[in-house]
């Protein structure tokens, strides 16, 4: 299949009081269209930071990025306003993503109006019919966004990010702020709107469960860097690094007897700033040797699309 | 096994907010009975009136706007509600405490965390300076927090440690029952799992009571011996973890699991609940759940169906309950 997104060697670093903060380090990947890669990792892992480089919304240190075949890592601003159409984003927070002085209508309207549609009532047309697509009933178009519950705003937002007719969204942890009902509403109609327009996703979040649920694909980051890439299917049944291993066993499991043989780590996530070399994951790691200590290892193929950064694998 | 004594009962607990507004129904003739050394989940999901349960057993309700409109909690033979504000002092923090979700806000910023764990021994031990000191730095240890970081101030932890932190202020006078409001939720899978084993631990050794306030499925099935689910103010369903997870009763407890992602079998298509809990500034009559209800008929929205038991100790709210044991 061909590829809609690609990304080599990408890298972020912000330099903080501290020294360089590495929060996207040394990201490869490629996404066909209408594939999910969820992206995995706890909190300061750099996935929402990836996210933004992507999209051009953090100008990225070093590295390529691709769309579309098209190498897009430096582009003037009409370009980029031109890309924005075709690349999307939903945040995690409804209530802090739409204006609280705008009603429903006019957050789905701006992207339209911005993007040169003149008509006001080709675009009060294009609202209407967004409004029903995501499943907001037509009573709400004048309501302002406090007036709704996190599950309607969190699909008017979504309703916003389709206006363009992207191909591409990045999904930052859209569901974490929803309760577990309204939650699987959403991911249900996530799940339906790829299908029905053939969107490409990347789905960032740090609930395992959901990213197996509506990814094709997954990558596990650790500290800016990837550390196991591999299908879905492949990833939960055999999880080769020990850090895949460890946070697939501290999910807690809605069953009872469920409860398998939890790897309980060791402290905490180091810091991302200025990272001592070896691998990063080494502090935590119960196989941990010399060699991890003093060298990154390198991301490499351990079965067909299954890829690894581990020494001891 | 002999009966265990009980604890603390909660009996009939009504708790409305009184605004200009309008009045929020938020909890609504609860019934809870904890036994020694047991761990309960209360589940539910925001706004249900978890929360509002827990304040009450605290004390700690916020009058006004908070109204308890009818109910008493026993706790050592006396009624919490009643007692003065001198007298709930002493039980607070003593015999009753709390942690909640979020241990930044729970900490004082400008206090070394060692003295803010010392202060509630102070406060209801009578003990020198220097001896609550010592048994604030044996209970960091306890958690698992080196004790030469007692003059260390909270912003100097991560989150994970700060949670601790929060653990350890509570457990310091040993009390009889812990409330824990969502202790994870802010907490990564990595670290959940570190302070849930912490928390398993220590009440094996302490024999604390553990009131555990989630919306979490995983957790409890992990940490409890026995469940109520709360919706829209009222308990739907209670009984043992067995009970609730193997014979789901209550349409609304079945729709709660469908809901849930499962990292075991990818097959299953989640089937969400329809529609949203009812505003309970302006509940229902009847079954508060019968708007969102698969199997809702007639007479569900005309009378609120009674917790009735269906067995010893598993208690379901419904006409049409799923099925028993």
């Amino acid at each position: 299949m061909e590829n809609l997104l690609k990304v080599k060697q990408l890298k972020k670093y912000f330099d903080t009081p501290g020294g360089t903060l590495h929060a996207v380090d040394d990201i490869n990947f490629s996404l066909a269209a209408g594939e999910t890669l969820g992206v995995v990792g706890e909190s300061g892992c750099g996935k929402s930071t990836l996210g933004r480089v992507v999209l051009h919304l953090l100008e990225s240190t070093s590295g390529q990025i691709w769309f579309e075949g098209k190498d897009i890592t430096h582009v003037s601003r009409s370009e980029l306003r031109e890309l924005r159409k075709k690349m999307q984003i939903i945040f995690q927070d409804p209530y802090a993503s739409v204006d609280p002085r705008m009603t429903i209508s006019a957050v789905i309207d701006e992207p339209l109006r911005n993007n040169g549609m003149k008509s006001r009532s080709e675009r009060e047309e294009k609202v209407a019919e967004l409004m029903e697509l995501i499943g907001l009933a037509k009573r709400f178009t004048d309501y302002y966004p406090h007036e709704l519950d996190g599950g309607r705003r969190q699909r008017a937002v979504i309703a916003r990010a389709l206006a363009t007719n992207p191909r591409f969204i990045v999904c930052d942890e859209p569901v974490s702020a929803l309760d577990v009902s309204i939650q699987a509403q959403v991911i249900n109609l996530i799940m339906e709107l790829q299908e029905k327009l053939r969107l490409t996703y990347m789905f960032i979040s740090h609930d395992l469960s959901v990213v197996k649920y509506v990814s094709t694909h997954i990558m596990v980051m650790y500290l800016g860097q990837t550390v196991e890439y591999a299908e879905t299917g492949d990833l939960f049944a055999h999880p080769v690094h020990p850090y895949t291993q460890a946070l697939l066993s501290a999910v807690p499991i809605p069953k009872l007897g469920a409860q398998k043989q939890r790897i309980l780590l060791k402290g905490e996530i180091t810091s991302p700033i200025d990272p001592k070399p070896g691998c990063r994951f080494a502090p935590r790691c119960p196989r941990a040797c010399e060699q991890c200590h003093q060298e990154i290892p390198a991301l490499r193929e351990v079965a067909d699309g299954h890829m690894v950064a581990c020494h001891m694998v | 096994m002999s009966e265990k004594e009980t604890l603390i009962e909660v009996k009939d607990l009504t708790v409305h907010y009184v605004l200009h507004s309008g009045t929020s129904e938020a909890v609504n003739h609860i019934s809870l009975a904890m036994k020694k050394g047991e761990t309960l989940g209360l589940v539910g999901e925001t706004g249900a009136g978890k929360t509002t349960v827990a304040l009450s057993i605290m004390g700690l309700l916020p009058v006004p706007p908070a109204q308890v409109k009818s109910g008493e909690i026993i706790f050592e033979g006396q009624d919490i509600l009643k007692l003065s504000e001198k007298e709930k002092k002493k039980i607070r923090g003593n015999k009753i405490s709390m942690i909640f979700q979020d241990p930044m806000t729970a900490l004082n910023p400008i206090d070394r965390v060692g003295d803010q764990i010392a202060e509630g021994i102070m406060l209801h031990q009578s003990v020198s300076r220097k001896e609550a000191m010592q048994k604030a730095c044996d209970i960091m240890e306890m958690v698992g927090i080196p004790a030469v970081r007692y003059s260390e101030y909270p912003h100097q932890f991560s989150g994970g440690m700060k949670q601790r932190i929060v653990i350890a202020m509570a457990l310091v006078c040993n009390p009889e029952l812990l409330i824990a409001d969502e202790p994870t939720t802010a907490l990564d899978v990595t670290i959940q799992a570190q302070v849930l084993d912490m928390i398993n631990q220590l009440k094996k050794k302490l024999g604390t009571s553990i009131l555990l306030i989630t919306h979490d499925f995983g957790v409890v099935a992990e940490m409890c011996e026995r469940v109520a689910v709360i919706y829209a103010g009222e308990i739907v369903e209670a009984g043992t973890l067995e009970q609730i997870f193997e014979f789901t009763s209550h349409p609304y407890t079945q729709g709660l699991f469908q809901s849930l992602p499962s990292l075991e079998d990818s097959k299953a298509k989640l089937i969400p609940i329809p529609g949203m809990m009812p505003d309970p500034a302006d509940l229902p009559e009847g079954c508060k759940f019968a708007d969102r209800c698969p199997v809702c008929e007639e007479r569900c929205r005309k009378t609120l169906p009674p917790l009735a038991e269906m067995e010893p100790e598993h208690l379901v709210r419904c006409f049409r309950p799923l099925k028993a044991k």
